[in-house]
């Protein structure tokens, strides 16, 4: 069965183009509600617009952000990956576990990135090659996963003392006066927003999401796609366990605990559809900013923590109820 | 559609579970699995009243089985029953579940154990089940989280109010009887909501000058904590202490401070004394501590349990049939407040 290169290009460039006109049009309204809730929250309180005070917000989102970025190319695809917070677990207790017992802590970080993929294979192979619902296997590895964490921690925090300054600066270190993490989290977006926008895989990544069969049959490797797909994920998660773990200098086995909805809900509030073939990595980044400034708020404004939940439910219905009246018009 | 491609397929896996192989054994043969049973046999020849056999077994009977807060029980508990020729086995609920833990009490009963020493998540929801296993004929312990209605034969721990009350009665010292303080906790669960109404009750009482600002959710997880501490910060840039009524809470909010550059500023007690907690205090990232008595729970509740089992306690001639408890009923195990000064002893365990 031949690719069919040459046919498609014309309408790759258009569809290119809408899709990004949509995108970029969701990524508009995301920042306008942003700046939006910066002014309004600017009245409420004084010190809000701080620069302190944003760059303390921006530190608060960066795990929930890079594990977003990976979310993000998951849910395009028309899947998503639950197992995200035990992954982000589970990297941060082998580095943690692997350090405590003498390895070195680089080597020990590249090994727990290491069984992150490991994680992200499994998983990618189960969706890609069996063809496993996303939901269900993405279910089973975090429990898995996440028993993994468990069980070489005996279910207490590992505290990392004696690890060089080296590493931990990535999680706890200033750079031109603002946080590691922060350009970490920096570096992070710019590349993959780079590669979903240009790489050929990504095109595929949308295309897979926007119709899998016609994908299939345009000669496009869905498996394989798939199986990178979660792979990247996982990396990703991999990526904001070991910072957790240089920043707190503590691995615990709950870190991640909840990490996977709020990724989720960044990137649809960001603009990604639960069906897929939509969503970004800028949409996603600004998705995390805007769950941290409501966040933010509900702590500046002093919600009682029982309305809190309520708030930020409310919050991800409305996100999703935008994505899905937008979602509408498109299809008219 | 597509036949799975097996050669792929197999390569794949292949390299899959290879690496994860390598990774699991390089963790697992570095970390070395954790035991949570402890036999002794019994030495031959000794008539000491206070020997049992191995076959005995406690169960201690958790909920959120996997916190670390159950070892110190478990280690009090692991103690008595090496000195006592026993076998002790460590279980419970892995969640905060109600449901999961009656069923796991469940589940021990049927085992028919010479004792249980057990923890409530909820005291009326646990009520039936530990009378189930006394009518069962097994002695049933309390600690730590008491069903103070059923008919345990003992409680013995800390009451969470006072564990609070003295917390706020060292950070209203601390901070000189005035100051703004937060408490960040994880609302809904029983034992914290108490510790935070005695922090709340004695601060109030007796440093009318410390102001509570806010009680925030830290989700009992470090980073969520982290976050509202920064924001916390941000809201009052006054706040001059945090309490904290888990240990996981502790460690987020000591991070965030130390990120907003104020560490030693602003004073954080925690709770419990998990080794990060502790390294904590030592690099004064957090100024205190609230340590409960937990090997003190494990430890005599198992000794109070040998001692029903076997008989050994008449304080009147047939307590069982004149209803009178054969061992005090109600044990306060007490709390130390933990600084610099005092946490070498406990990082020494």
């Amino acid at each position: 069965m031949q690719p069919v290169d040459t046919a498609p290009v014309n309408i790759d460039k258009e569809r290119e183009t809408w899709l990004r006109r949509v995108a970029r049009i969701r990524e508009l309204t995301i920042v306008l509600v942003i700046v939006a809730l910066c002014i309004i929250l600017s009245f409420m309180s004084s010190s809000f617009l701080s620069v302190d005070n944003i760059v303390t917000t921006i530190l608060s989102i960066v795990m929930t952000a890079i594990v977003s970025v990976g979310m993000t190319v998951a849910l395009v695809s028309g899947g998503f990956d639950l197992s995200v917070g035990s992954v982000m677990s589970m990297a941060g207790v082998v580095t943690g576990s692997l350090a405590l017992n003498g390895v070195n802590i680089w080597l020990a970080a590249i090994l727990g990135l290491l069984a992150s993929l490991c994680s992200g294979l499994i998983t990618g192979l189960f969706i890609g090659k069996v063809k496993i619902n996303p939901f269900i296997m993405t279910l089973g590895m975090q429990g898995v996963v996440q028993g993994v964490a468990y069980v070489v921690t005996q279910g207490a925090p590992l505290s990392v003392t004696g690890v060089p300054k080296s590493f931990l600066y990535l999680g706890q270190g200033n750079l031109l006066g603002i946080p590691v993490l922060i350009w970490i989290l920096a570096v992070v977006v710019v590349v993959s927003d780079f590669i979903m926008r240009r790489a050929v895989v990504a095109r595929k990544v949308y295309y897979i999401g926007s119709n899998e069969a016609a994908a299939y049959l345009s000669g496009i490797r869905v498996s394989k796609v798939k199986v990178w797909i979660y792979i990247f994920t996982a990396l990703l998660a991999g990526i904001a366990g070991i910072l957790t773990l240089s920043r707190f200098s503590v691995a615990a086995p709950t870190a991640g605990q909840g990490m996977e909805l709020q990724a989720i809900a960044a990137c649809i509030i960001g603009g990604a559809s639960l069906t897929g073939g939509e969503g970004t990595v800028l949409g996603a980044l600004l998705g995390s900013v805007l769950v941290g400034i409501v966040n933010d708020a509900l702590v500046l404004l002093n919600v009682s923590v029982y309305w809190q939940s309520l708030v930020t439910g409310f919050v991800l219905i409305a996100a999703v109820t935008l994505d899905v009246l937008t979602h509408r018009k498109k299809a008219n | 559609m597509k036949r799975f491609n097996w050669k792929s397929g197999k390569k794949y896996a292949a390299v899959a579970a290879a690496a994860a192989s390598i990774v699991l054994a390089a963790t697992g043969c570095s970390t070395g699995g954790g035991n949570s049973s402890t036999s002794s046999g019994s030495t031959g020849g000794s008539s000491s009243a206070f020997q049992g056999s191995s076959s005995e077994t406690y169960y201690m009977v958790t909920f959120l089985s996997g916190i670390e807060y159950w070892k110190g029980c478990f280690a009090g508990m692991q103690a008595a029953a090496k000195d006592l020729g026993v076998k002790a086995v460590f279980t419970g609920a892995p969640q905060y579940d109600i449901n999961q833990e009656v069923t796991t009490m469940q589940q021990v009963i049927a085992k028919h154990p010479a004792g249980i020493l057990v923890t409530s998540i909820n005291a009326q929801a646990m009520t039936p089940v530990i009378n189930q296993a006394i009518a069962a004929g097994i002695p049933v312990i309390s600690f730590d989280s008491d069903a103070p209605q059923s008919k345990r034969y003992a409680y013995l721990g800390t009451s969470n109010i006072e564990a609070g009350q003295k917390a706020a009665d060292y950070l209203g010292q601390a901070l000189g009887g005035h100051g703004e303080v937060a408490v960040i906790t994880t609302p809904g669960e029983l034992n914290l909501d108490q510790r935070v109404q005695g922090f709340k009750d004695e601060m109030a009482a007796k440093y009318p000058g410390v102001k509570v600002v806010a009680v925030q959710n830290g989700n009992s997880d470090q980073i969520k904590t982290a976050q509202v501490t920064s924001a916390l910060l941000q809201t009052y840039p006054n706040l001059a202490g945090i309490f904290c009524t888990e240990a996981d809470e502790g460690t987020g909010a000591a991070t965030a401070v130390q990120e907003a550059g104020k560490t030693g500023k602003v004073k954080i007690v925690s709770f419990d004394t998990d080794k990060a907690t502790l390294n904590a205090i030592k690099s004064g990232q957090i100024t205190a501590t609230v340590a409960q008595g937990t090997w003190n729970m494990g430890f005599w509740g198992l000794m109070d349990l040998f001692a029903i089992h076997h008989n050994l306690v008449h304080p009147v001639a047939n307590w069982q049939q004149s209803g009178v408890d054969p061992v005090p009923p109600e044990v306060d195990t007490g709390v130390t407040i933990v600084t610099k000064s005092n946490v070498n002893a406990y990082l020494q365990q």
